[in-house]
């Protein structure tokens, strides 16, 4: 049992590392942490001067927690493209190991990733915008910030089969990114949007952890609190089964169709 | 004058399919203005401004295109270099200053059709149109305009030739220039010590020129201090990549770093 534990974690660092084995200290900075607050500043600046408010604390969560999409969707959803660039696909696909691990494996690391991304960018929006933390239960902002980050971990594993049916990966993922910019309420409420499109904001991670979030810096409504993170969970188990059901699908396709290894 | 006129029209075409083909190009040039659209739109909807619908379009139409360039045309030579084509067109007799221009300008005329998806989604969507107040200020202020992204496109692609971290870069100058250029909101909002910067940028006084020229109360002074401005940041960055490709040419022939990845 230890050595099958030690084996899993010892894959997860591997594949952790192999996703960053590229990139340099410079690299890493302006990808990891550059990048994210630049994003971050943009649209409270946008927000700032769209709804003409200084309090712009829904802005810094909702877009923080939106930031760790690159972590999340652009590294995890890209994972078994980056494998078939290595041409590894084939052997992964060809190995008994359980397909659960293989997933799980992939995101495991990145959960710590994203959520010092969704730290680092709260702290540092808290400082430039004035978000002001003394009333907000610290704790269960922490476990609300935990379970978004898990549940979209979950999401960037379901996009991450895609690829072995598809090479068009970028395309899909960077559409994720916009669609959830538009559609989790970071940037303006979900109830704005129409009907049929607010039913889409609700299958997506972040939607209910960023209403959560916001909430505890107002009037806290405790069973709707719960409410939204148990939906939110949910939401990432759904995501975490479709994704494994997928897998064993799309392999049978991609063998059938011999795309593993398509560029 | 006639030959090199050819060399840039077909250079362009061939640009044009290049670049289309490209899965993350037609990304920014399709996808990313209606996302862009939808997105500002609810952002300013209640926004209580009466023209927010000029800053929509305007601001969604400005960061696409800005987004098609900087993730094409910046990137161009380093794509070059990973083709292996690198050090063929920079020998090739054709010239490769006037390959490049060729390139910029076929990415540039290409990716004005996301200035064009921004209108028509804005119609499509929310039934909003816009309405230019001065238009025959407004030909001359988006011609400047085109113009004005060649350049800065050339200086940013020569820029990065020297670089290996391309991809980095093009990441790294999308939204802040976007931000400091004040496409979506004007730089006069951004705080005191960052409008050197954004004045510095011909972008800017593009944005702030066609802007104008969609504004009732936007004066002819204005109108000239902005073009004029913007004329000259135009004239002193070619001066500035005229001189960065002699250096650069002359740098890439002593080190032969043309195909080092």
């Amino acid at each position: 049992m230890m050595d099958c534990l030690k084996r899993f974690f010892n894959q997860c660092w591997l594949y952790y590392k192999g996703s960053n084995a590229h990139l340099d200290w410079e690299d890493l900075i302006f990808y990891r942490i550059s990048i994210p607050l630049i994003t971050l500043i943009y649209y409270c600046f946008i927000a700032k001067n769209s709804f003409h408010t200084d309090q712009l604390t829904k802005w810094v969560i909702g877009n923080s927690m939106l930031l760790c999409n690159y972590s999340c969707v652009f590294t995890i959803g890209a994972t078994f493209k980056g494998e078939r660039s290595y041409g590894r696909l084939k052997w992964l696909i060809a190995s008994p190991c359980s397909r659960i691990a293989t997933v799980v494996q992939k995101g495991f690391f990145f959960i710590f990733e994203s959520i010092a991304t969704v730290i680092l960018c709260i702290a540092f929006g808290s400082l430039l915008f004035g978000v002001n933390f003394s009333n907000v239960n610290l704790g269960l902002f922490a476990i609300i910030m935990v379970i978004g980050i898990l549940t979209a971990v979950c999401f960037g594993l379901f996009l991450s089969v895609f690829p072995l049916l598809f090479d068009s990966m970028n395309l899909i993922l960077n559409l994720v990114n916009v669609s959830m910019l538009i559609l989790c309420g970071a940037n303006f409420p979900v109830e704005d949007l129409p009907g049929p499109v607010q039913f889409l904001s609700w299958c997506l991670p972040f939607t209910r952890s960023i209403e959560a979030a916001n909430m505890l810096f107002g009037e806290v409504d405790k069973g709707r609190l719960l409410t939204l993170m148990g939906q939110e969970a949910l939401v990432g188990v759904a995501y975490l089964t479709l994704c494994v059901a997928l897998f064993k699908v799309i392999e049978k396709t991609a063998i059938r169709r011999a795309t593993l290894e398509i560029f | 004058m006639r030959n090199a006129i050819r060399i840039i029209l077909g250079t362009m075409r061939i640009q044009i399919k290049n670049s289309f083909v490209r899965p993350m190009y037609r990304f920014c040039l399709i996808v990313n203005p209606i996302g862009n659209t939808i997105l500002l739109y609810y952002m300013f909807r209640n926004s209580s401004m009466s023209n927010f619908m000029t800053y929509v379009i305007l601001g969604a139409g400005l960061s696409s295109l800005w987004e098609c360039i900087c993730f094409s045309s910046v990137g161009d030579i380093n794509r070059e270099r990973w083709y292996g084509t690198l050090p063929v067109i920079f020998c090739a007799p054709a010239g490769f200053n006037l390959i490049v221009l060729g390139k910029i300008i076929g990415n540039t005329v290409l990716s004005l059709a996301s200035m064009a998806i921004t209108v028509f989604t804005a119609k499509l969507l929310f039934g909003a149109g816009i309405q230019i107040a001065n238009l025959p200020g407004f030909i001359p202020a988006f011609l400047m305009a085109v113009c004005t992204f060649v350049v800065i496109s050339q200086v940013f692609a020569y820029l990065l030739t020297l670089s290996r971290k391309t991809t980095l870069f093009m990441n790294c100058l999308s939204i802040p220039i976007a931000l400091v250029c004040g496409f979506v909101i004007p730089a006069e909002l951004l705080p005191d010590w960052l409008l050197p910067l954004s004045y510095s940028l011909p972008m800017t006084w593009a944005v702030k020129l066609i802007r104008g020229t969609f504004d009732v109360n936007f004066t002819g002074k204005e109108y000239l201090l902005c073009f004029t401005v913007q004329l000259i940041e135009v004239l002193l960055y070619t001066i500035a990549f005229q001189l960065l490709y002699r250096i650069i040419e002359r740098e890439v022939k002593i080190k032969a770093s043309l195909e080092l990845m």
